[in-house]
């Protein structure tokens, strides 16, 4: 089933157990100029792909810091199938900077040559299953490393889905060895939006599987879909709410300390914001670590 | 029950042209689902708009946003990116506003939203060491006509019949005066830039015959035969110590078969 265990394990020996930052382009001068302290950065491939002059100082970034990957563009869900040119430029991007981490999202994008610029949702069906574990594969393959797969925001499913999402999640692990990016904020959003308890989900993902945390600001606006109620966005454009740190608690009880991004990609803030934030998810990694340890002795 | 690929239709009819009749009730997510559809569709048009105004804040400056981000909308339901790297998205997007209103906005709107559009690739460009002249100099004379020449990655080479980069340096400088006359007639611009700096150089006509034809891989004779073939007085070995001098010449390729 899996055979991405050797990668797995040599990247999960360079990724650093703790938080990290999102690297925009906004920040990318800064961080070459100052080196603030940051355990590690995740970037989107596609803001450095076709911009040679970002791509040559986060070059000099992946020097000093520990690199995720963390593409929008590699559309797993799009029937029409994976675009084999932006595979091949991630992996040439993949091969210079030998990240810690390579990760996507559960999401289609793609359609008839258009590219919609956003995580659409996808049915957690059969037929849906068979599509993403096909290009999960390819990507895989593509790549020559394990993918992780992050859970979507949502505002909307398909009535015809025959599963639940973290058991679509589940068998994708399960048949295409890939590893899990448990976006917590995501998990909470979704929860509220779609109707169910965010702390079921997390008990229902394979703790082995999950590799990576995300956390990220979402805000609140009116439900067109009901009136007189409020839907949650996924806007990274604030900090992390509070009843998201409480769930960011209990993921970490559930599978471990695991390498925690703080997302924010619009507004974005001084880049001593967002190193607060990453200072917080470790002040709650800290804690629940020592509640473990309490509990066990 | 409607295919993935049905579905998949249905969705980005609806998140381009904001119509989801077609998925009908498959949807689920609070009492009216469909109506949730439309924050996919808003931030579909809303990151893009986006873009768009960033890659052209001069065009912006110059027509005013209002006007900027109308077409912008339209621009962005009609002609979705093709490709995942927005940084790439757009070079239509001068044809597409100038031929919106075109009695209501200047006659050179879509040649300066086209420089515009050049200077932002330049700006991202990065340069490559470039080669000496002794380089050239081991290079045959018998072979050196069908040689090809690799030109640095940003630079560009734009015709317009309107003086728009002296047009573009005001915006640039923000050194706008109290009255500016913008003349018309050939103006041949060579864009140079990277890591953030530009430059724009205006050339004669046969010397931007000459570069284009380099930049787009002729070999150098057919380069200098373009050139000669606009002004006579084309001196090709001139204009090759010329782009060397300039620092513009990356690489050398010989003619297939042929060594250098």
């Amino acid at each position: 089933m899996s055979h991405w265990g050797a990668t797995a394990d040599a990247s999960a020996r360079r990724t650093p157990r703790s938080a990290g930052v999102g690297l925009r382009l906004s920040h990318l001068a800064e961080v070459v100029a100052t080196r603030p302290p940051a355990a590690w950065f995740e970037i989107h491939p596609e803001n450095f792909l076709a911009n040679p002059h970002a791509g040559e100082l986060l070059q000099e970034v992946a020097q000093h810091y520990p690199i995720s990957v963390h593409t929008v563009g590699i559309s797993i869900g799009s029937v029409e199938g994976i675009d084999r040119a932006h595979l091949a430029r991630l992996r040439s991007l993949v091969d210079a900077l030998d990240p810690v981490l390579v990760s996507g999202h559960l999401a289609w994008s793609t359609h008839e040559g258009a590219y919609l610029n956003d995580l659409l949702p996808l049915p957690f069906d059969d037929e849906t299953l068979a599509v993403v574990v096909a290009h999960l594969t390819e990507v895989q393959e593509g790549l020559g490393r394990r993918y992780l797969v992050e859970n979507p925001s949502s505002y909307v499913g398909f009535g015809s889905s025959t599963m639940t999402e973290a058991e679509f999640l589940c068998e994708l692990v399960r048949r295409t060895g890939c590893s899990l990016l448990c976006d917590v904020s995501n998990v909470y959003l979704s929860a509220r939006n779609m109707g169910y308890d965010p702390y079921r989900y997390i008990d229902a993902l394979p703790i082995d599987a999950v590799h990576e945390l995300h956390l990220g600001g979402f805000t609140s606006e009116p439900d067109e879909a009901t009136p007189g109620g409020e839907v949650l966005i996924d806007t990274h454009s604030v900090g992390v709410a509070g009843p998201v740190w409480e769930l960011y608690a209990y993921a970490l009880r559930r599978f471990g300390r695991q390498p925690t991004l703080i997302e924010w990609d619009n507004d974005i803030p001084p880049f001593a914001t967002l190193a607060a934030e990453a200072t917080r998810a470790e002040e709650v990694a800290s804690m629940t670590q020592k509640e473990a340890r309490a509990l066990a002795g | 029950m409607p295919s993935l690929a049905d579905l998949q239709a249905g969705m980005r009819h609806a998140v381009t042209s904001g119509d989801a009749t077609a998925l009908g009730t498959v949807l689920v997510g609070g009492r009216r689902a469909q109506g949730r559809l439309a924050i996919h569709q808003r931030h579909y048009e809303a990151s893009l708009v986006t873009a768009l105004l960033d890659r052209f804040p001069a065009t912006g400056w110059l027509i005013g946003s209002a006007l900027t981000m109308l077409v912008a909308r339209a621009f962005v339901r009609a002609h979705p990116p093709v490709r995942p790297c927005i940084a790439e998205y757009g070079a239509e997007f001068p044809t597409v506003l100038a031929a919106h209103d075109p009695g209501a906005t200047p006659p050179y709107l879509q040649q300066f939203a086209e420089l515009e559009w050049h200077v932002g690739q330049v700006s991202i460009a990065t340069s490559q060491p470039p080669l000496v002249w002794s380089q050239f100099v081991c290079v045959g004379a018998e072979v050196l006509l069908g040689v090809r020449l690799t030109l640095q990655p940003g630079l560009r080479y734009v015709h317009a019949t309107w003086a728009i980069d002296d047009l573009m340096k005001i915006y640039l400088t923000g050194s706008a005066p109290d009255l500016f006359t913008l003349a018309d007639g050939d103006t041949w611009i060579e864009i140079r830039g990277a890591r953030g700096e530009v430059r724009f150089t205006r050339l004669d006509p046969a010397t931007f015959l000459f570069r284009t034809a380099l930049l787009v891989g002729l070999p150098l004779g057919d380069a200098a035969e373009r050139a000669l073939a606009r002004d006579e007085r084309f001196d090709a070995a001139q204009a090759l110590i010329a782009l060397v001098a300039d620092d513009l010449v990356t690489a050398i390729t010989p003619e297939a078969g042929v060594e250098a």
